[in-house]
């Protein structure tokens, strides 16, 4: 069942001069309870800014976000009964925790606000504690910031994010501060978490091979478009936008023997010199497939901006490649 | 010293063949109680190849490489061991540690260069391009006139795939992958024959990391420079270096070629941090991190530093240092990993004496006992 709904989701920001930049573009997904729904991009893709949406932290300039059915509140009691059910997990739990509070006091807050009586808080922090493994709790509870390592860190933060009981939750780069060895405990705790409390998961990532692993589907944006989106195994083995082709060949191959990594870098390295627009990334295609500039496979029919085309059932792509007219599809794209 | 530690000294190739020699290195970070961040490392960088520095964050990878071009400022210090550089011209060795203000200055750059993490911070936000290229060769090369600066600064952009023109940019005109194609660039300026690589694409998206190491590729087959290449991204470090250093606690526990350290790790830690990330491509299994955290370097460390994590600890971990041995394996993968000391751990389950029964399929490199493991891991 699908928790919390956004449709059309759109936010501007104003540019010098007057002009807007559209940071998240018309953009619709579902999460569901118990599912972790991946959002996967470069950075200045849009994606920590649908977050940001979501939290009512940045005011969208269109599209509606249903909470149940129901319309998100937009301020006062309602505000604040959303904000309850929709949590937000940060980056770097380096600056998301105040150094001059203990960890009891981070957690202590968001319960009282949410309206947990006083009687029995204690034991409610602890129960809180306890479930992303810091313990003992008591002790943990009375330590600062910088008593903890930044993974300890990261639970407070999580702990935080539990404690108005949400149904769901932003997890914006949770680990990508974090050490490569603990990496993977937060990233299991996040999928028990989600199993043990029904949770709706939106995984916001640059790490293809984490968000396959932890997430049932995965969203693939870029310039502030869902240019994807689709199972995680289909979408990161058979990925059929351009662009997450492009981003998927970028993730080295452990596989592979020395030479053959050699003979795939000779290949890429020839590829780009025979194409010496090398900066054209920096272009934005004003109309049509924001990625046209940087696509291989680009025609003539991608200036007219594309709409999303069923590769498979459950997974689409926003590129004329997957037209099921009978254009000729080069070859290469599946 | 246990007769454990003694078994193998540094490792050793061929004379002409190394370019940068440290041994015995231990830096400290003064205090009351002296953090000892890298703890008796020896290791040699050889000609035109590219080394990988993979550890945690705090394991002493970045103070080693800080060490090697002698960068290390108070509180740090190096507190014991040497570190020679052989140069091209086959002259005699420069003991870096030796070198007086002048020549240090005139050695780094020119000899010895780095890549910092940040190139954010790296570059100079007011200054233009031109003039940051500028500097360099006034300070190092003064005899050259401005028109042989700009032409070789033009050079350099045009080397990294950025346009000439843009020696006329700022800093923040430059998206994050193009400054720290500049970084490179400005690293590349005086020829040196080792780069230091500090994290150098950690801050950037993947396509725009690939791109960059390609280019580091190519110019070091291009130009002929050794490369210390540091991150914690062994996935990473798997793609581009030829051997790799694995540190842990201060220490290298496993140094061997890339490619044999990535299929058959032989230390527990490295077969540990091998399983901490998923593979893109590889079926769903499941993964589990390294539980528990590092030591705290202030302390002594009796025996083995990675024991209390580790899964496979037994009796002797803990009273006895493990000291650097060529892993226990078959004649077959020995050849594959060359001349003995190519390939070293330092773990006391490849230890006959200690461990008879020869060490846990996981991080066997190979023997009988594990074959049908190995064969499993490699069906994955």
């Amino acid at each position: 069942m699908s928790i919390l709904e956004v449709r059309d989701l759109s936010v501007e920001f104003a540019q010098r001069g007057g002009s807007r930049l559209r940071a998240v573009d018309n953009v619709s997904f579902a999460l569901r309870a118990g599912e972790t729904l991946a959002l996967v991009g470069e950075s200045g893709s849009g994606k920590s800014t649908v977050a940001r949406a979501l939290c009512h932290l940045v005011t969208p300039s269109g599209g509606e976000v249903l909470l149940r059915g129901e319309p998100a509140g937009r301020r006062g009691r309602a505000l604040r009964r959303y904000r309850s059910e929709v949590q937000l997990v940060l980056q770097d739990p380096f600056a998301s925790l105040n150094p001059s509070f203990s960890v009891e006091h981070h957690i202590h807050r968001p319960l009282r606000i949410s309206g947990h009586p006083r009687a029995g808080i204690d034991q409610r922090i602890d129960q809180l504690l306890q479930s992303v493994n810091l313990s003992p709790p008591r002790v943990m509870a009375r330590k600062y910031p910088h008593e903890l390592s930044g993974g300890q860190r990261q639970r407070v933060a999580i702990a935080r994010a539990l404690a108005p009981d949400p149904a769901v939750m932003l997890a914006d780069e949770p680990v990508s501060m974090l050490d490569v060895s603990i990496r993977l405990e937060i990233l299991n705790l996040l999928d028990t978490l989600k199993r043990d409390r029904n949770l709706a998961l939106l995984y916001i990532t640059h790490d293809l091979a984490t968000a396959r692993h932890f997430s049932a589907r995965i969203m693939v944006m870029y310039r502030g478009e869902i240019v994807e989106q689709g199972p995680a195994d289909e979408v990161i083995l058979n990925p059929a936008h351009p662009y997450t082709q492009l981003l998927e060949s970028a993730v080295p191959h452990a596989a592979a023997s020395r030479a053959q990594l050699a003979a795939q870098r000779r290949e890429r390295l020839q590829a780009r010199k025979a194409d010496p627009a090398a900066e054209r990334r920096e272009i934005a295609a004003s109309t049509g497939c924001p990625f046209r500039a940087r696509c291989p496979h680009a025609m003539e029919i991608c200036a007219t901006h594309p709409p999303d085309f069923e590769v498979r059932p459950g997974h689409t792509a926003r590129c004329w490649l997957h037209d099921r007219a009978p254009a000729a599809k080069p070859a290469g794209v599946s | 010293m246990t007769p454990a530690s003694a078994a193998a000294g540094p490792p050793s190739a061929g004379a002409g063949d190394v370019v940068l020699r440290a041994e015995h290195v231990s830096v400290e970070y003064a205090g009351a109680a002296p953090t000892r961040a890298v703890r008796d490392v020896s290791l040699e960088l050889r000609r035109g190849e590219v080394l990988g520095i993979a550890g945690e964050s705090g394991c002493g990878k970045s103070t080693l490489a800080y060490a090697l071009a002698r960068l290390l400022r108070p509180p740090a210090r190096l507190a014991s061991g040497t570190i020679r550089f052989y140069g091209r011209d086959q002259g005699e060795p420069v003991d870096i540690m030796a070198l007086d203000a002048a020549s240090l200055r005139r050695f780094r750059w020119s000899k010895v260069s780095m890549v910092f993490q940040s190139a954010m911070n790296a570059l100079n936000p007011v200054i233009s391009l031109r003039k940051q290229f500028a500097d360099i060769f006034a300070e190092h090369v003064p005899e050259m006139d401005s028109a042989a600066r700009e032409q070789r600064s033009r050079e350099l952009l045009e080397m990294v795939g950025i346009s000439a023109d843009r020696i006329r940019s700022y800093p923040h005109e430059l998206s994050g992958g193009m400054r720290q194609r500049v970084v490179i660039a400005m690293a590349l300026a005086l020829r040196p024959e080792i780069v230091i690589m500090d994290e150098p694409t950690t801050a950037l998206d993947v396509v725009v990391q690939q791109e960059i190491l390609d280019e580091i590729h190519q110019l070091k087959d291009e130009i002929g420079f050794s490369i210390v290449f540091i991150t914690h991204d062994l996935s990473l470090l798997l793609d581009i270096s030829d051997r790799l250093a694995v540190m842990y606690a201060g220490k290298i526990v496993e140094h061997g070629p890339s490619e044999l350290v990535a299929a058959r790790p032989a230390h527990p830690y490295t077969y540990a941090l091998l399983h901490s990330f998923p593979e893109l491509r590889a079926e769903r299994r499941e993964l589990r991190g390294v539980p528990g955290s590092p030591p705290d370097l202030r302390a002594t460390i009796p025996g083995c530093a990675f024991a209390p994590r580790c899964g496979f600890a037994f009796d002797p971990c803990t009273p006895l240092h493990p000291g650097l041995r060529p892993p226990s394996h078959t004649s077959g993968l020995a050849l594959a990993a060359g001349p003995p000391g190519n390939w070293t751990v330092a773990c006391h389950l490849h230890d006959r004496e200690l461990n008879p029964a020869g060490p846990p399929a996981e991080i066997a490199p190979c023997g009988e006992r594990s074959a049908p493991a190995i064969a499993a891991r490699e069906d994955r």
